[in-house]
């Protein structure tokens, strides 16, 4: 515990407030005493401007917007993770096939460039809208939307340190594929493939958020950022903001969280 | 460069037939069964026929992908399940609303991503260079359609700078005769300059929120390829050769214009579709709007034919761009020939 204290300094700081947040977002649902139940409304008190009573506020229907933002992350954060990390999964073995130079690999990633400049959330939203309202969809499309993402990155990666000396040595004193791939390759990909997958996750809560905006995905009563900002957009043309803004609040400090922490494993990893 | 052109444009017959079969394996390939929902759940097995034979879905997926495809060939993109309108009408009458938002905006983006971004590049590793890195992932931060709201309250609740965000001119405009369907672009040809002026305050707020949230790809764009060039040996040279700051700046702009004319390409091509939400919020009636509309409805046809569209569009703009940067850069010129 002390070595930890003492290796707080200037530069980490950023990125323990990052993963504090996320904490709070991912288990707040579990860790906090709420005076106000997520999941009931209290009608009477409805659009309640923030103060004494709801901290927060209350939204249309009256539901406590403190306690609904905190449990949306439970959710919002779950999709998002899982997503990207299936993604990887996915996108790892597929990159590294890619890697090798042939022609069919070329074919492959031009094949990819073309999906990858589709309007990929207009795709996520018809996947989601045909396939069936649920979360498995919403994940379903936040992977199909990034494996080739990971996978060109995971090439492009690959492909570099595959030209390497050590792995030319490698490959001379008779090392297997499985070994170079699991000993040489994938130690020197690590840190830009989990600053990937943070940047990935940062953009998929925007996506999961989109999604329940437009009313498809999480949907009420269950909480999500997304359909809480909703359920405000009208009323900021009246004034009444804290509907939307704090929700959108979370996600942006949840986006700005996974990007920082990005930005920090990048920069861990330079200096190796 | 002729024959660099003809090689990239015989590319497009056949990538238009891969977008094709796309669009109709999104639509087709589902796991669920379509109908059911569009027929909600009380309906009879006789009105569920009916949808099914309307729709074509009485009949085998290769069955329906041939046909699909015969239908391409002779420009008919079907018609709306719900209202019979071409989806090809729909497109076209849509399709330039979209254009002009989008115009509109890259624009903003592109200035402020420049200003901010260029700020930065020249007082890379100072102050000013940090606030525009921190102001860059502000933006990066904050969903498009929250930044839309934001704006909404500010600028039109607050301080009513700007009309109400229902639609492109007011309930009680007249919009002006339809030529090419965007609105500033027909009342710009019909001479009206009321109409004009209207449209483009109702432009404000969602070219506003398009561009602040773009910039941030010009500004990272523009804060690295500007601060290497300034780094580089060509403009120590042009220092000692006593050029003004100024005159070096604009030189190094425009080693930037390849990586920004890519950004620009992939932004205009792909904001056909991610601009739709930001429609919806405006309520600004373009070819996004109409996709999320249709999509919900699952009406199935303008689904599909929304799909083609944005691939082939995508397409068209990539191979424009790729010409149009070999055109311009002599380094990629040589690599290619």
């Amino acid at each position: 515990m002390r070595s930890f204290i003492t290796k707080i300094n200037k530069e980490n700081i950023p990125v323990i407030l990052s993963i504090l947040v996320l904490f709070n977002f991912s288990f707040g649902a579990f860790l906090y005493n709420f005076t106000h139940d997520p999941y009931t409304t209290d009608i009477i008190q409805r659009l309640s401007p923030p103060g004494s009573g709801f901290i927060f506020g209350t939204d249309e229907v009256g539901f406590d917007i403190f306690s609904r933002t905190i449990v949306a992350g439970k959710i919002d954060l779950f999709i998002s993770l899982s997503g990207t990390f299936a993604a990887l999964v996915v996108g790892l073995p597929l990159g590294l096939m890619a890697s090798d130079k042939t022609k069919n690999a070329d074919r492959i990633m031009k094949v990819l460039d073309m999906f990858q400049a589709f309007p990929l959330l207009v795709l996520a939203i018809v996947i989601v809208a045909m396939w069936g309202n649920n979360i498995r969809n919403v994940i379903f499309a936040i992977i199909l939307i990034n494996v080739p993402r990971f996978t060109r990155l995971i090439r492009s990666e690959a492909l570099t340190v595959r030209e390497s000396r050590f792995i030319e040595v490698a490959t001379a004193m008779g090392a297997s594929k499985t070994r170079i791939i699991s000993k040489h390759l994938l130690p020197n990909i690590l840190g830009t493939l989990l600053a990937q997958a943070s940047i990935t996750t940062a953009h998929s809560i925007v996506v999961v958020a989109a999604l329940s905006f437009i009313g498809i995905g999480v949907v009420p009563p269950e909480a999500s950022w997304g359909s809480m900002i909703r359920a405000g957009s009208q009323y900021m043309m009246t004034g009444q903001w804290w509907m939307s803004v704090f929700p959108g609040l979370a996600i942006f400090i949840s986006v700005l969280s996974f990007n920082t922490i990005s930005q920090y494993i990048l920069r861990r990893y330079e200096q190796i | 460069m002729l024959k660099i052109i003809f090689k990239k444009l015989i590319f497009i017959p056949v990538a238009s037939f891969f977008v094709s079969s796309f669009a109709f394996i999104v639509v087709n390939l589902t796991p669920g069964d379509p109908v059911e929902v569009i027929a909600g759940g009380i309906a009879t097995e006789e009105t569920k026929q009916a949808i099914r034979v309307e729709l074509g879905l009485d009949k085998s997926v290769p069955e329906r992908y041939v046909d699909y495809l015969g239908d391409l060939l002779d420009g008919n993109l079907g018609s709306s399940f719900y209202n019979k309108i071409p989806v090809i009408d729909s497109i076209n009458k849509y399709l330039f609303d979209t254009f002009e938002l989008i115009i509109m905006s890259l624009v903003i983006a592109l200035i402020l991503g420049f200003i901010i971004g260029g700020i930065g590049a020249y007082f890379r590793g100072k102050l000013p260079d940090k606030f525009s890195n921190i102001l860059l992932s502000i933006i990066q931060s904050v969903p498009d359609f929250f930044l839309g709201l934001l704006l909404i309250y500010f600028l039109f609740y607050k301080f009513e700078l700007v009309p109400a965000p229902i639609g492109r001119i007011g309930l009680s405009d007249i919009p002006p005769k339809e030529i090419s369907g965007g609105l500033l672009i027909d009342s710009l040809l019909a001479g009206n300059w009321e109409t004009f002026k209207i449209g483009l305050k109702h432009a404000i707020l969602p070219s506003v929120t398009l561009g602040i949230f773009y910039s941030s790809y010009f500004g990272r764009t523009a804060r690295n390829v500007l601060g290497k060039s300034l780094n580089s040996e060509q403009v120590e040279f042009a220092k000692s050769l006593g050029l003004s700051k100024f005159r070096i700046f604009l030189y190094a702009l425009v080693d930037a214009r390849t990586p920004i004319l890519t950004y620009v390409a992939i932004l205009f091509a792909g904001l056909f579709g991610a601009c739709a939400i930001i429609e919806t919020v405006f309520a600004w009636n373009g070819i996004g709007q109409w996709a999320i509309t249709k999509i919900l409805m699952l009406d199935i046809p303008a689904i599909q034919g929304f799909i083609l569209f944005a691939g082939l569009i995508t397409l068209f703009t990539y191979t424009f761009l790729d010409i149009l940067i070999t055109y311009l850069d002599p380094r990629i010129r040589k690599k290619t020939l």
